[in-house]
């Protein structure tokens, strides 16, 4: 238990004058001054640019000469910073500039004081209001994924015809793949991450509640250019858009490029916000060793995403150039090198899915305490896991170019590299079998959740193993197989978990209780459909499928067959766990302020959670996980000891 | 049991929406109509008789009067200053048949990348007749379009290529009537086997972007379709 | 307000002082009635893992494979590493099942219903035999795997590059040259050593290293012979070599395995292994000459 100390009065601090209303520029900017900013900008960027720089017979092109396609880049520069500024992101630098200071009255309005639920539509500083808002742009991209995932599996479903032209196929799968990764990238830190992490660590808001706002616009600004790519032509080129293939793209690849680079920024400031806050606004008494499992994998995902996110977004700008500015960075005709492009982009690619995994795997350590009453088995291990992991995937990225045959010996300290990691992988998968060990268990969907992610990401790891050892990587890789390893991480582990999670602390942000009864069925209908699907994947794989074909020879033809009625199920089953979220969070059960029983901070505090979050910030007094009963068999123990040591008293 | 109906009416559209989209795409896709070659007789061959059938096909630099663009692309795809086109992508030859295809080609020279393809292979004698002079391989620098029929994946249908250059008009020719300038002849033939399906496409650089693979070369229905051995 | 806050100490178990001898607490931990089922899940499922592994290979068999040293290679890696996985799935699915599904002595007990049960477990925080051996095993695993894939990679580049003159016998075949270019989208194959004669499908003779020379003139294509086991990219600007002994007659696949534009499912072509004399038929067929 946490006991609050009673402030004494704080010391005057003379405030700042205030200039006009409250909240100044931001009470006249919102989504929709954003939007029509953006657009104005854009259009006028476009017809502007193609009037002076760009011949005007040109116009109807999708493919071009340099020219039109700097013209589009130019399009999407303008937008992103039409939206930005539409949106009132510029007031900040703009009022500094001016040496207008923020008053306490300001902040408060930015933080969304008294708007009620406009404030979810504007440039709100609020961390718990930038969740949701995460929240809501999660499930939209997974829509947009999951519809995309559709259009795939039904085109191999039925290969002896084409649902659509090879082009298209191949925009489609690459867009899958871009649209996922993003999502999965900010599903856990993004709502839970801003949402719950600065409440469970006793602090008001985040580091810079600014750069939370700003994060979370910059990723709102970066995905319009991205689902819009599938109307100017498409990307045609998987999700890793490899040059000098990418090269060829129409201009639909300058959106994807766009996204990129505008994401990276979005990452990297929401990295740069947590990592802050984590390590500087802890409440008093909460040392180190006292920190909730949860943030320390935030805390080790955003490190790995500040370092590694810039290598995507370099490779995406020098892609851009080489597109659209006539360099010639991967263009091997005019002295670029394709590897140079590959080891840049696996760069991140490698790191990105850890940031993808860890943070899901860390939710679900933190919820699993509350559901077995048991205290984390090892949390110093749980935390040399995360510490071991973090640290070596910077070292096991060309694992993805063991085929490449840019350097035959580098598969040798590579496969050693990522073997290495498996073992504090694994630290956390004991951890977790640990934690279970002898728990009673309350069968709660975030507690059940944990189960699926333990199997999937067994089986995940193992198939990884495979992978790993270049022998194998050299019938494996690209090949469906790899595909199923994938989705058995990052979905199977990473998504499932995440939904846990969800489930977990949707009370607190929400302050209604999910449906469980309806979200189980969808649930374990996922989760089973999922089973199917990517097992059947497997085994196209491993009969010899190549990935990214849209019609392949007839022996793949059941493999693919149950895969798609598999994956038609995973939609049903996710469709039913939508309908699930929503109509709780409409009209669910009123939630109390700990349902759960749990002893960290965030449950400790009111639902819904007050502006300022505690009336009075926490002190910890102890570690949060001090649940359990004592141990019954260490009397057993004692009784063994004392018969084998007779007379001596213990 | 309000709640199971309403989970079900959120499955039934999101299974709409999926369905109507694939059904819509698939129907904007329009792919071109099959051309089959015309069965105008026998014709003896070292296998014995068989069936002889002809096709004729035209290779345009770009759409213009009497030459409207193929089917099955919005014109926003189509660069302002023209595709290079075949006049049919969909076609169909019967099987165990003697095929002779006629190439009326209109469109200027751009180099192979690799000179396999500045050769024929895969005809009746590894031949083909250029303006009426038979060759099996013609200047790399000469290449405007190539016809190039290769496998489709699917194991038990026989292996098939076909592989012809199609000759360049030269750079100083000038245009006719029509817009376009006289055109080069080339005639092939090859034998079809037991029915299978595969996939053609212009192995010269006749696009853009980045080696020129680009633009044209990257959408289906100009210069790459289907071949259906039926 | 006072500033001395001392923070009370965690309350730990208290360590007996005179620990029994480990094999009494191991048989007494044996005894306990949760271990005996986990323990029995676990050697069923790890012994459940040796006739799975053939299932997979089957899958990789379908259509003929394998048909070179390099295949049988990596199939009896996959094997092995199948094999030694099961430990893993096991424990993790013992301890799962067993959480989910135990009922009666011994179970660990479920809870269900919609308040917080507040009837806590035991406070097991850590348990360093648990931990230490743990850590062993995996890492024992690991460095099994590292090494055994360490040594099959020198294995199958000895295979593959054995037509490298250094590493051959006397009497072993000449090995046949082979410039692999890929181009979106066919592959097309030329042959130096046999009077340069160029084709769209790879014939070669049985039980004779082959060495490729792989590149591209265009975008990033991935040589795959499936059957084979043979894979390597052919990037534009650069030549990457791999090589291969094929001791099977036959017919079988060759895929292109990186995306390379509109018809990247469509380049497949074959490869025929062949006999020597077939080899020089179809050599002379082809207008070249076999050389000594």
């Amino acid at each position: 238990m946490s006991a609050t100390l009673t402030a004494a009065a704080p010391p005057h601090v003379p405030q700042p004058k205030q200039h006009g209303k409250p909240g100044g520029f931001l009470r006249h900017t919102n989504i929709f001054t954003g939007l029509v900013t953006g657009i104005v900008l854009a259009a006028l960027t476009y017809i502007i640019g193609s009037h002076w720089f760009v011949p005007w017979g040109t116009q109807n092109s999708t493919y071009n000469q340099v020219g039109f396609q700097a013209l589009i880049m130019a399009t999407f520069i303008a937008w992103v910073i039409g939206f930005m500024a539409g949106i009132g992101a510029f007031a900040g630098p703009i009022r500094w500039m001016l040496g207008h200071d923020l008053t306490h009255d300001d902040a408060e309005y930015m933080a969304g004081k008294h708007q009620g639920n406009w404030r979810y539509f504007k440039y709100t500083t609020d961390h718990k209001v930038v969740g949701i808002q995460y929240l809501v742009m999660t499930m939209v991209l997974f829509a947009v994924g999951g519809f995309l995932a559709m259009m795939i599996r039904t085109q191999l479903g039925v290969t002896w015809t084409s649902v659509f032209q090879p082009n298209f196929y191949n925009s489609i799968i690459g867009t899958h793949g871009i649209v996922m990764v993003i999502a999965m990238i900010i599903v856990v830190s993004g709502p839970l991450g801003n949402f719950i992490v600065p409440i469970m660590i006793g602090a008001r808001d985040m580091a810079f509640p600014r750069l939370n706002a700003l994060s979370f616009w910059l990723l709102f600004a970066a995905v319009p250019p991205l689902v819009a790519n599938l109307f100017m032509g498409g990307i045609r080129d998987g999700w890793t858009v490899y040059q000098p293939l990418g090269a060829q793209a129409p201009i639909g690849m300058i959106g994807y490029q766009i996204c990129i680079i505008t994401f990276a920024f979005s990452t990297g400031i929401a990295s740069v916000n947590l990592i802050t806050t984590i390590v500087t606004m802890r409440a008093r008494g909460m040392t180190w060793s006292r920190v909730p499992i949860f943030a320390i994998g935030i805390l080790a995902s955003s490190i790995m995403g500040l370092i590694w996110f810039p290598m995507f977004q370099f490779s995406q700008i020098f892609s851009m150039s080489d597109l659209a500015l006539g360099t010639s960075f991967f263009l091997p005709t005019r002295g670029g090198s394709v590897w140079l492009y590959e080891n840049i982009f696996w760069l991140l690619g490698h790191p990105e899915v850890y940031v993808i995994v860890v943070p899901a795997s860390a939710a679900l350590l933190e919820l699993m305490v509350v559901y077995l009453r048991k205290p984390l088995f090892s949390y110093k291990l749980a935390i040399a896991g995360f510490a071991g992991v973090v640290g070596i995937s910077s070292l096991v990225w060309v694992h993805h170019m063991y085929m490449t045959g840019f350097a035959p010996s580098v598969g040798y300290p590579f496969m050693l590299s990522t073997e290495l990691i498996s073992i504090p992988f694994g630290f956390i998968v004991l951890v977790m079998l640990g934690t279970i060990w002898r728990g009673k268990m309350w069968t709660r969907l975030p507690m059940l959740a944990v189960f699926a992610l333990l199997f999937d990401k067994v089986v995940g790891g193992i198939t990884g193993v495979y992978l790993s050892d270049v022998p194998v990587d050299q019938y494996m890789h690209g090949s469906m197989f790899v595909v199923a390893h994938f989705h058995y991480m990052l979905m199977g582990a990473g998504l499932f978990g995440a939904m846990g999670a969800i489930v977990y602390w949707f009370p607190k942000m929400t302050g209604r209780m999910f449906d469980e009864k309806i979200g189980q069925i969808g649930f374990w209908t996922a989760f089973l459909a999922f089973q199917v699907t990517f097992m059947s994947m497997f085994v196209a794989g491993l009969q010899g499928m190549p990935r990214r074909v849209m019609q392949f020879d007839s022996a793949f033809r059941v493999s693919n067959w149950i895969s798609t009625i598999g994956a038609y199920c995973i939609v049903i089953g996710m469709l039913i766990f939508l309908y699930a979220l929503v109509s709780s969070w409409r009209s669910g059960k009123v939630a109390p302020g700990n349902p759960w029983g749990s002893k960290s901070l965030e449950w400790q505090t009111s639902t819904p959670v007050p502006l300022d979050n505690f009336p009075v910030l926490p002190v910890v007094t102890e570690d949060l996980y001090n649940y359990g009963i004592p141990d019954p068999y260490i009397e057993t123990e004692e009784r063994l000891a004392q018969d084998d040591n007779e007379g001596v008293v213990v | 049991m309000k709640r199971a109906l309403f989970t079900i009416i959120t499955v039934l559209i999101g299974v709409i929406v999926v369905a109507g989209s694939a059904l819509w795409l698939y129907a904007i896709q329009k792919p071109s109509p099959a051309y089959a070659a015309t069965v105008v007789g026998t014709a003896n061959t070292p296998q014995g008789v068989v069936k002889h059938a002809t096709m004729t096909l035209d290779i345009h630099p770009n759409s213009g009067p009497g030459v409207p663009n193929p089917p099955g692309v919005p014109t926003s795809e189509v660069d302002a200053g023209g595709w290079p086109f075949y006049s049919q992508t969909s076609l169909q030859f019967p099987a165990h048949t003697l095929v002779t295809i006629t190439v009326h080609q209109y469109d200027g020279a751009s180099t192979v990348w690799n000179p396999y393809f500045a050769g024929v292979h895969g005809t009746v004698g590894n031949t083909a007749v250029f303006n009426g002079k038979s060759a099996s391989s013609i200047n790399p620098a000469n290449v405007a379009h190539t016809f190039t029929i290769h496998q489709f994946p699917q194991a038990n249908q026989p292996y098939f290529f076909v592989s012809v250059p199609m000759l360049a008009v030269p750079n100083n020719a000038k245009n006719l009537a029509n817009g376009f300038p006289a055109p080069q002849t080339i005639t092939f033939s090859f034998m079809t086997g037991a029915p299978g399906k595969y996939m053609w496409n212009c192995e010269d650089p006749c696009g853009n972007s980045y080696q020129d693979f680009g633009g044209v070369m990257s959408q289906h229905g100009y210069m790459s379709g289907t071949v259906t051995v039926v | 307000m006072s500033e001395t806050h001392v923070t009370p100490e965690v309350e730990e178990p208290e360590e007996p002082t005179n620990r029994p001898a480990p094999t009494r607490r191991m048989k007494e931990w044996f005894s306990r009635p949760y271990v005996r089922p986990i323990v029995i899940i676990c050697a069923v499922i790890t012994l459940a893992f040796i006739p799975f592994a053939w299932v997979v290979l089957y899958f990789m068999n379908g259509s003929g494979a394998p048909a070179s040293p390099t295949m049988t290679e990596i199939e009896k890696t996959i094997l092995v590493f199948t094999i030694v996985s099961g430990p893993l799935m096991a424990i993790t699915l013992a301890v799962l099942l067993y959480s989910l599904l135990a009922r009666g002595k011994g179970s660990w007990g479920r809870v269900h219903g919609e308040e917080p049960p507040m009837q806590d477990s035991p406070a097991i925080r850590t348990n360093s035999t648990a931990v230490i051996a743990w850590i062993a095993a995996t890492s024992v695993l690991a460095a099994f795997l590292v090494v055994w894939g360490m040594i099959e990679l020198a294995t199958i580049t000895k295979d593959s590059y054995g037509s490298i003159a250094s590493v051959q016998g006397p009497n072993a075949p000449k090995p046949i040259d082979i410039n692999v270019t890929g181009q979106q989208w066919v592959w097309t194959f030329q042959y130096p050593d046999q009077g340069n004669i160029s084709a769209d499908t790879l014939v070669v003779p049985i039980n004779t290293p082959l060495y490729f020379n792989v590149t591209s003139v265009d975008v990033v294509h991935d040589f795959w012979i499936v059957e084979l086991g043979v894979k390597i990219d052919a990037n534009p600007g650069a030549v990457t070599n791999t090589g291969v002994t094929p001791t099977k007659l036959g017919t079988f696949n060759i895929r292109c395995a990186e995306l390379c534009g509109l018809h990247h499912a469509y380049m497949e072509t074959k490869i025929q292994v062949v006999t020597q004399d077939q080899f020089n038929n179809w050599v002379r067929e082809m207008g070249g000459s076999r050389t000594a």
